[in-house]
């Protein structure tokens, strides 16, 4: 995105941040509810300065980052597994259609009580979140490979291995990464509620627990920081996709 | 999927891994009382229905659900119009919109609480929340999908521009905010379930973390069947009313991911 097509954005955006500072002082909000932006950016640049922000941060990252290694790496496996092999879809395909339904977050008190409240029981709840879109997209991918393109591999003696790995991976990395994009938003979500339920770990805990504590300018620092992880997250990702997607024309902007 | 006289292979493996599930829990091969008999779950679940305890649970909220939905969709659709008609109200407002998009939503609900208290109130903005997105991303393509050619077809015969947008594009734009509201359904379930297990005292979700705290596993899962069967039953229900109410989209060849 070009500077000279999102400045009218961002003078709105400052705008607001002005007129929010002016409403509170004002007395139009109630500083104890909405601290004054003013107020709460010395709040946020001593959490970066002093570096607290670091544990809490690479915290939550690791849960994210850890269920979604595991989570993507198990649906794109399985799902490549479902789309090539008929017997394995037949096999699994009743399990994930079953499974896939339950609402992740909704997991996270049975998983509590079996792995506790630890890394363990995160990670899996974020892993669980993950594995089901990527693996349905990869499903998706597998099955939409041109079936004249997996033909000609045949023809020119491609083994199932070599066509698997040089012509439906690559034909199907879109639908996988779509699928991962997704994932990775719900990773954030789970790993900050795994977090909020559990009491303690990084950024989810530390809001919920600084809204408990009515240490509200901290809570809203904390957000900043998380929202800032999630766009950042974001940003990453659709780079990434751009980058290994480069061969589709569709995306090229 | 073909219907024969045999089970398939994946029934068979789901049937043997719920035999599985129940002789395991019976014969106590995990070590611990928080992976209960299948059978118990059922009976947990028959048990709290007919009291109806968890009608009454659930009933809360998919009511929150529901005002969430429509609250949130119609400010998404709203907006969406406004983005797609007036671009400069995206330039303007659209950073703002990118800029709340990436917070997790379990996030937002500690500084709602402080605003908006523990009640219906919160949990309905949170899903309205949640739901304001997906719809606003889809309402927009809609409205980029609309042919030009119609609009100018249209306009060539002198239908005045209310007609033009009730008549045109709206019928154009419907199957994509449909298509929003279903992702959106999902999430809002979620959503509301996730509100009432981090705040207050309402609903399904401060039900699953309270038989949590109490340790009574059965409950816990009973509770996370009757969420997916909702969530898949919901999803169904509104893929039958988005055939019917946009079946000439489907006629023409149309998938349902708009």
């Amino acid at each position: 995105m070009k500077l000279s097509r999102i400045w009218p954005g961002l003078v709105v955006l400052a705008l607001l941040l002005a007129g929010l500072e002016a409403a509170v002082n004002a007395g139009l909000i109630r500083r104890a509810l909405m601290p004054a932006p003013s107020a709460i950016a010395p709040v946020l640049w001593g959490l970066l300065e002093s570096g607290e922000v670091l544990e809490p941060l690479f915290a939550t990252l690791r849960l994210v980052f850890a269920g979604f290694a595991i989570g993507s790496v198990l649906g794109i496996a399985v799902g490549l597994a479902m789309g090539w092999f008929p017997a394995a879809f037949r096999l699994l395909e009743p399990l994930v259609e079953l499974l896939r339904p339950i609402p992740k977050a909704a997991l996270v008190p049975a998983l509590m009580l079996f792995l506790g409240i630890g890394e363990t029981m995160k990670i899996t709840s974020v892993s669980l979140a993950v594995l089901f879109p990527v693996l349905v997209n990869t499903l998706q991918g597998v099955r939409g490979v041109d079936r004249v393109m997996l033909d000609a591999a045949r023809t020119h003696g491609w083994g199932p291995a070599h066509t698997l790995l040089h012509l439906v991976l690559p034909a199907a990395l879109p639908f996988i990464l779509a699928g991962m994009r997704i994932s990775l938003g719900l990773a954030l979500v789970l790993a900050v509620l795994a977090e909020m339920l559990t009491g303690q770990g990084g950024l989810g805990f530390l809001i919920l627990d600084m809204q408990r504590s009515f240490l509200i300018r901290q809570m809203y620092a904390w957000l900043v920081i998380l929202a800032v992880v999630g766009l950042a997250l974001n940003g990453l990702f659709l780079f990434v996709e751009r980058r290994a997607l480069h061969w589709q024309p569709a995306l090229r902007p | 999927m073909r219907l024969s006289a045999r089970p398939s292979s994946g029934v068979v493996l789901v049937a043997c891994l719920l035999l599985l599930w129940e002789v395991s829990a019976r014969l106590d091969w995990m070590h611990t009382p928080n992976w209960p008999p299948l059978t118990d779950v059922l009976v947990a679940l028959a048990h709290d229905t007919l009291t109806g305890e968890l009608p009454l649970l659930v009933g809360g909220t998919l009511w929150r659900m529901a005002a969430g939905l429509a609250a949130g969709g119609a400010a998404g659709v709203v907006v969406g119009m406004l983005f797609a008609t007036l671009p400069m109200t995206a330039r303007l407002f659209g950073p703002m919109v990118e800029l709340v998009r990436p917070i997790p939503i379990p996030a937002v609900i500690p500084p709602l609480v402080l605003f908006l208290g523990l009640d219906n109130t919160m949990k309905v903005t949170v899903v309205a929340l949640t739901v304001f997105f997906p719809v606003l991303t889809n309402t927009m393509q809609g409205v980029a999908a609309v042919e030009a050619d119609t609009l100018a077809m249209g306009r060539t015969f002198g239908i005045g521009p209310l007609r033009r947008a009730l008549r045109i594009t709206l019928p154009a734009v419907l199957p994509y905010i449909l298509a929003g509201f279903r992702v959106s359904l999902a999430l809002a379930l979620v959503v509301a379930v996730v509100a009432e297990m981090i705040a207050g005292e309402q609903g399904i979700g401060h039900y699953l973390v309270m038989m949590q705290f109490a340790g009574r596993a059965p409950e816990i899962y009973a509770t996370v069947l009757v969420l997916a069967v909702l969530g898949y039953g919901l999803n169904r229900a509104f893929l039958v009313m988005e055939h019917r109410t946009i079946h000439w989209w489907f006629a023409m060849g149309r998938q349902a991911d708009g």
